[in-house]
């Protein structure tokens, strides 16, 4: 039983990295249209930033971190104000191509800035570990677990309760109607792209110490976000997060259970194997076509 | 007097295309001009419209989109691998296996697909393309795992053993044939259920467009063509990593197609081109600028996109336009 409680919080810390990476593509996605393949890209870059920031100039680790911050929310403004905007004649598929193109330009700049070397990013909290019914988890890990939820309960408190959330809803429901009713649509695929590149930045941060720092740091979790938002839907906002919940906690249980080699795999067969039931996601809606 | 006219036909056109291409090498080796080392880049973007061109039959004809195709290239290449390598069989023979087990799998997708559209399409091949790439890193027993698999160039009939120029021959015949039987299933009953379907499922179903069967033609074709382009890689570069058949490069096909043109056989190897050989052949011989080429070439989809949403072939169009308003200026001004 200590075993199963161990796995099931470790599962929660991976899937709230999943989940603050789905969100920000759920976000990108509702308010522009975009299926941004870059949000793992945008991640590793401004990780980057962090770790340099944090060897270069000798300061905390939370200072380091709120620096990645503010380079995350400038690119994501400056892809917004110079790409994304001056493409509302292009196609949906098209446009996951501009993505593709910001990969390429963000996965070559970073060695040029940073170096070819691995990094090491430590912990924010460096050590400590919590029992709980014999199973350990470390301050860190919780604290991980416990930002996530703020940061996501946060982000849904804004989209539900108050007016920039609103003009966000509307956005994503119709941006035409919405730009006719006078909401400020432009102003919120900037937020949008903002918000989903910051997003992208805290979930490195928190995947980097289980790993090294490297061009393909994020290239798991960026799959399995996706991967969430299809098992969730597209069409609602908590739904990418709860299904990467239930990534993080399922992969972990096959990976322990059933085989270390063949989980992943598993889990993914049955997540095809769902959508064939359930087309559009455990919380869409069959979209309504005319003919 | 009588003019003798030759009609032009759509396939003379591939079939010089075909030439053109072929004569690269001997460029290489009469002048100094093409370096030998372009072969390879030139013979690895050939390859890759290949499959580009299966994923243009999916997404520009029959307007479903799939993100897999990495993974059905890597099954070809592992499969073709162990059977010349480690099997002995003949060349042919592999390749008729390296083709029709992912063919078998990407017609299972094509089941898949009926049921899922859009996005949700998109991301569902996603994941049969990581689940063929875990696999590819954990089945040592075929692949070799993450030290990678080696192969050889190809030997036809078990006899002509070719070397390097002489697979790109191989190469470009395969291009031109794939070539050729796209554009003429796609200008034939195939391509026209393609259209329908593509405008209106339920539509193309009311005029007696049985969705199945030719949901299931297209990936099946489209598979086909990775598959093929799989094994040419594999005997091609003679050597194939797990970390190669990523996301990455199943996007890469989706840019060749979108920037050369939906639905152009000519702008998917044009795409092709910007996407694989433009940065090697070109960027990198701009001194100052060695180490930024696929920053560049980023830049450079970008900007296609952003100017060229409908694909680059079209540009063709707008100089044409361009030289009419010219002529049509200077016209003017000497009235």
């Amino acid at each position: 039983m200590s075993i199963f409680i161990q796995i099931f919080l470790r599962s929660l810390e991976t899937g709230s990295v999943y989940a603050l990476a789905a969100l920000g593509i759920i976000l990108v996605f509702r308010t522009s249209n975009i299926t941004n393949f870059s949000q793992g890209a945008l991640g590793m870059f401004n990780t980057f930033v962090v770790v340099s920031i944090f060897n270069n100039f000798g300061v905390p680790l939370w200072v380091a971190i709120i620096g990645g911050l503010i380079s995350a929310l400038l690119i994501g403004m400056m892809i917004d104000l110079v790409i994304i905007r001056h493409t509302k004649k292009v196609s949906p598929v098209a446009k996951q191509i501009i993505t593709l193109g910001l990969i390429m330009i963000l996965v070559r700049l970073a060695p040029i800035f940073f170096g070819v070397d691995p990094l090491n990013l430590p912990r924010l909290i460096p050590e400590g570990n919590l029992t709980l019914v014999g199973a350990n988890i470390s301050y860190n890990g919780l604290f991980n677990i416990l930002f996530g939820l703020m940061v996501m309960g946060g982000l849904f408190y804004i989209l539900q309760y108050t007016k920039v959330g609103l003009a966000i809803r509307t956005t994503a429901s119709n941006e035409y109607t919405a730009r006719l009713m006078g909401v400020p649509t432009k102003t919120v695929t900037l937020g949008a792209w903002a918000v989903g590149s910051m997003l992208g930045v805290i979930s490195g941060v928190m995947i980097a110490p289980t790993t090294t720092v490297t061009l393909n740091l994020m290239d798991v979790v960026q799959i399995n976000a996706f991967v969430a938002a299809v098992l969730g839907g597209f069409q609602t906002f908590y739904g990418p997060v709860v299904g990467a919940y239930i990534i993080g906690v399922v992969s972990n249980l096959l990976l322990f259970y059933v085989s270390p080699v063949w989980g992943g795999q598993i889990l993914y067969v049955l997540i095809l194997l769902f959508l064939t039931v359930r087309p559009y996601g455990l919380f869409g809606k069959k979209v309504v076509k005319k003919v | 007097m009588k003019k003798i006219k030759i009609a032009f036909k759509p396939w003379m056109g591939f079939v010089l295309f075909g030439i053109a291409l072929a004569l690269i090498p001997l460029l290489a080796e009469y002048t100094t001009f093409v370096k030998s080392s372009t072969i390879i880049t030139i013979g690895g973007t050939v390859i890759f419209a290949i499959a580009a061109l299966g994923l243009n039959i999916l997404l520009g004809y029959s307007g479903l989109i799939s993100l897999g195709t990495a993974g059905f290239m890597g099954l070809a290449a592992y499969l073709s691998a162990y059977m010349t390598v480690d099997l002995g069989l003949p060349f042919e023979v592999s390749l008729i296996v390296a083709v029709l087990v992912p063919t078998l799998i990407g017609v299972l997708v094509g089941l898949i697909s009926l049921k899922i559209e859009g996005m949700y399409l998109a991301i569902a091949t996603l994941a049969v393309s990581e689940i063929l790439r875990k696999t590819f890193e954990e089945f040592e027993f075929i692949t070799n795992g993450f030290s990678g698999k080696s192969a050889r160039f190809p030997q036809l009939l078990g006899f002509i053993q070719l070397d390097r120029a002489s697979t790109y021959y191989l190469i470009v015949v395969v291009l031109v044939i794939a070539m050729l039987l796209t554009y003429n299933m796609m200008n034939g009953q195939v391509g026209r259920a393609f259209n329908a379907m593509r405008g209106s499922e339920s539509a193309a179903s009311a005029m007696g467009v049985y969705s199945l069967k030719y949901r299931l033609i297209a990936f099946a074709l489209a598979t086909i063509l990775a598959s093929l382009a799989g094994v040419m890689y594999v005997h091609f570069i003679r050597f194939a990593y797990p970390s190669t058949w990523n996301l990455k490069l199943s996007l890469d096909f989706l840019a060749m197609i979108v920037i050369g043109g939906l639905r152009s056989i000519y702008g998917t190897v044009l795409g092709a081109f910007i996407v694989f050989a433009i940065p090697d052949l070109f960027l990198k011989q701009i001194p100052f600028f060695n180490q930024l080429s696929y920053v560049l070439n980023g830049v450079l989809i970008i900007e296609v996109i952003m100017f060229y949403p409908s694909g680059l072939i079209n540009i063709g169009f707008d100089i044409k336009r361009l030289w009419l308003k010219l002529r049509k200026g200077i016209h003017d001004a000497g009235k």
